[in-house]
């Protein structure tokens, strides 16, 4: 137990900051309860894939600065094909984005490992690409949504055979992140790829030393960055309803969110469950100041505060974990 | 750890206890998806200041930041869980946060969507009337030219819906004159810039024209005429503080400028408070008549000398307030506090 703790000590860290958070809206708003906790996590749906897919390059040792662009295209793409669709129409659209959303990744992927030019500049130059695409597709917020895909993420969770007091209070859209990114990651995680991912994010040349395929892995990377920028792309479409060209602020936020789960930026180190936990952190501070009513102004600098904040602090717990 | 941790858990309450002390009038939401432009910014000053006047709201909660229909879908959210009793929205689209207002409506919140319209039949929305905005400056434009010769029709963005309801009105002024012909039509697309380059290549072509029409991008294209130094026609451009001071300021410029005020935002308020109180209007729509002030008579000489107000950001249209609706002075707006501020 204590082992699991020291070695997790950011993870539980964070997880006690979101309870802590939690209990401290609770005080602010004392009617905040499930609906609060829907709206919470809708919220987070594309800010939480967005992270994944950074957090898996970044691990790998690269960075996606075109995270926010493939979300848009992802998003407009699905809003055009399930304008009028029928509801195995629109499911095959879906499954079309994210194979759309992989190949993008690929694209991005296979440029930097070919051209050997820098991750962040290849990657800079395809988030204007990608802008440029999702203009061509949708030149203004247009579209639409199948009312299906819609409620997967609406209300909270009933279980057949279960007392639905007993899971009425867990939002959808949670099950749905956590089923997502369970079904891709876990299995990668737990096979050699996923030793192979964080190999190259250690040590390129270690790893090709031992006889990894660099660049492949290094495409693979990118492709599942692809597919996870696909699937918040989607769940922009499934909260608003319509495809949006211009692309959101999920680059900045998930990068946020990467550093702020404990993923060192020079990769090979770190987890998903920390930054997806710092997503919900940094979205349930967002709401705490709507609910406290601070200056607009003001909130942008307390949100990048407490990203600093919690950092340093990290940092700062790292370091005596290294001198014990 | 846990102790910082603590701290931060009390800092937090302690605030939080600090703004939820009393209840006693409304409280107000504010969704805005565009910050830092002088017409947004003069919208959120009118709403704070109109709430201060009305004396009945208690305080604003206001989510004001650069963001998608996605974030503004978290932020009414956020709203209805601040347990607002009303929310007035600037919507970043007609159709892609009617999930969010429907979720509001249902709660009894009162929706009003300001400046743009919103699908979703459950809110009330206050706008701007685009198509008479573009309907009276055209008719005015016509009227100058006595009746014939060729216009330049300098649009907004093309697929704006604001552009689109403003080509409506522009294509009925049209119609009265039958006389009247388009030299060319141009998209702006409301950048100075761009709407500069095109008058300056119009000009220079020699393209044979009697007026401009402008959907707002004004002042830079009388720069063009002067610094060409090409005979001034009629133009007819928006309240934007800078060309309302070219049009007293310009020798041998025929002009007027149309309102468009920001103040929309304040009137958003004030029909909020009405509905809280009980006085429901007839119809979910209702449209705010711009003015026209032109420097040819008297009396639109005096509304733009009145309109001038050195104390003003030059961003900012200067129709602060709209009669009827906003109950503000200008020095609340100026000063931009809303209640307890």
């Amino acid at each position: 137990m204590t082992r699991f703790l020291s070695k997790n000590s950011r993870t539980v860290g964070l997880a006690a900051l979101l309870a802590l958070l939690l209990v401290a809206t609770k005080l602010i708003q004392p009617d905040f309860g499930a609906s609060g906790l829907e709206s919470l996590a809708r919220a987070v749906l594309p800010f939480a894939f967005a992270t994944v897919g950074m957090t898996i390059v970044v691990i790998a040792g690269g960075i996606d600065l075109s995270m926010a662009a493939m979300m848009a295209v992802a998003s407009v793409t699905a809003a055009v094909l399930m304008e009028g669709a029928s509801d195995g129409q629109a499911a095959i659209a879906v499954l079309g984005v994210l194979v759309l959303g992989l190949v993008m990744g690929a694209i991005n992927g296979t440029l930097i490992v070919l051209t050997r030019v820098p991750d962040i500049v290849v990657t800079l130059a395809m988030l204007f690409v990608w802008q440029g695409v999702a203009l061509l597709i949708l030149n203004a917020p247009g579209g639409g949504a199948a009312p299906w895909l819609r409620d997967l993420v609406v209300g909270g969770v009933v279980l057949p055979g279960l007392p639905t007091a007993l899971t009425e209070w867990l939002p959808k859209a949670v099950l749905f992140l956590v089923i997502a990114v369970a079904l891709i990651w876990v299995p990668i995680r737990r096979s050699r790829l996923g030793l192979m991912l964080y190999a190259i994010g250690s040590d390129q040349l270690a790893a090709f030393r031992s006889g990894i395929p660099v660049g492949l892995t290094r495409i693979v990377a990118y492709a599942l960055a692809g597919l996870f920028a696909a699937l918040g792309g989607l769940s922009v479409t499934m909260g608003t309803g319509i495809g949006e060209p211009i692309p959101g602020p999920y680059l900045m936020a998930s990068v946020a969110a990467v550093v702020l789960g404990g993923v060192v930026l020079g990769g090979g180190r770190g987890g998903i469950v920390g930054p997806v936990l710092a997503v919900f952190i940094l979205r349930l501070v967002r709401m705490d100041l709507t609910l406290l009513s601070v200056d607009p102004n003001v909130t942008a600098i307390i949100e990048g505060t407490i990203t600093v904040a919690v950092v340093m602090f990290g940092g700062l717990l790292a370091v005596r974990g290294m001198q014990k | 750890m846990k102790k910082r941790l603590l701290g931060t858990a009390s800092l937090a309450l302690a605030l939080g206890l600090g703004s939820a002390a009393l209840a006693e009038g409304y409280k107000i939401g504010i969704s805005n998806t565009v910050q830092g432009n002088g017409w947004r910014e003069e919208m959120i000053c009118a709403m704070k200041a109109e709430a201060l006047a009305s004396g009945k709201v208690d305080s604003l909660n206001i989510a004001h930041r650069n963001t998608d229909a996605a974030g503004q879908l978290e932020d009414i959210r956020n709203l209805i869980q601040a347990g607002v009793n009303a929310i007035v929205v600037n919507p970043t689209n007609a159709d892609g946060i009617n999930a969010a207002i429907k979720e509001a409506t249902d709660k009894g919140i009162v929706v009003v969507a300001v400046d743009q319209a919103v699908t979703e039949p459950s809110a009330y929305i206050l706008s701007n009337n685009q198509e008479e905005y573009a309907y009276i400056g055209a008719k005015w434009l016509f009227e100058q030219m006595g009746g014939k010769g060729a216009v330049v029709y300098m649009r907004g963005a093309a697929g704006a819906g604001a552009d689109n309801d403003r080509d409506k009105g522009f294509k009925r002024a049209m119609a009265e004159y039958p006389d009247i012909t388009i030299a060319q039509e141009v998209f702006t697309g409301w950048q100075q810039d761009q709407g500069k380059q095109q008058i300056n290549d119009i000009i220079a072509a020699g393209v044979p024209f009697q007026g401009v029409w402008t959907s707002g991008i004004d002042n830079v294209i009388v720069d063009a005429f002067t610094e060409a130094g090409a005979p001034l026609v009629p133009i007819v451009g928006a309240d934007n503080a800078g060309f309302v001071s070219q049009l007293s300021s310009v020798e041998g410029l025929k002009g007027a400028a149309v309102t468009n005020p920001g103040s929309v935002g304040g009137a958003g308020v004030a029909l909020a408070i009405q509905i809280l109180d009980g006085k429901v209007p007839a119809e979910k729509t209702v449209l705010v008549d711009p003015v026209l002030w032109d420097n040819t008579t008297e009396e639109g000489k005096a509304q733009i000398a009145a309109a001038q107000n050195p104390n003003l950001s030059p961003e900012w249209p200067v129709s602060v307030s709209i009669p009827g609706w906003t109950t503000y002075t200008m020095d609340q707006i100026i000063a931009c506090k809303g209640p307890g501020e």
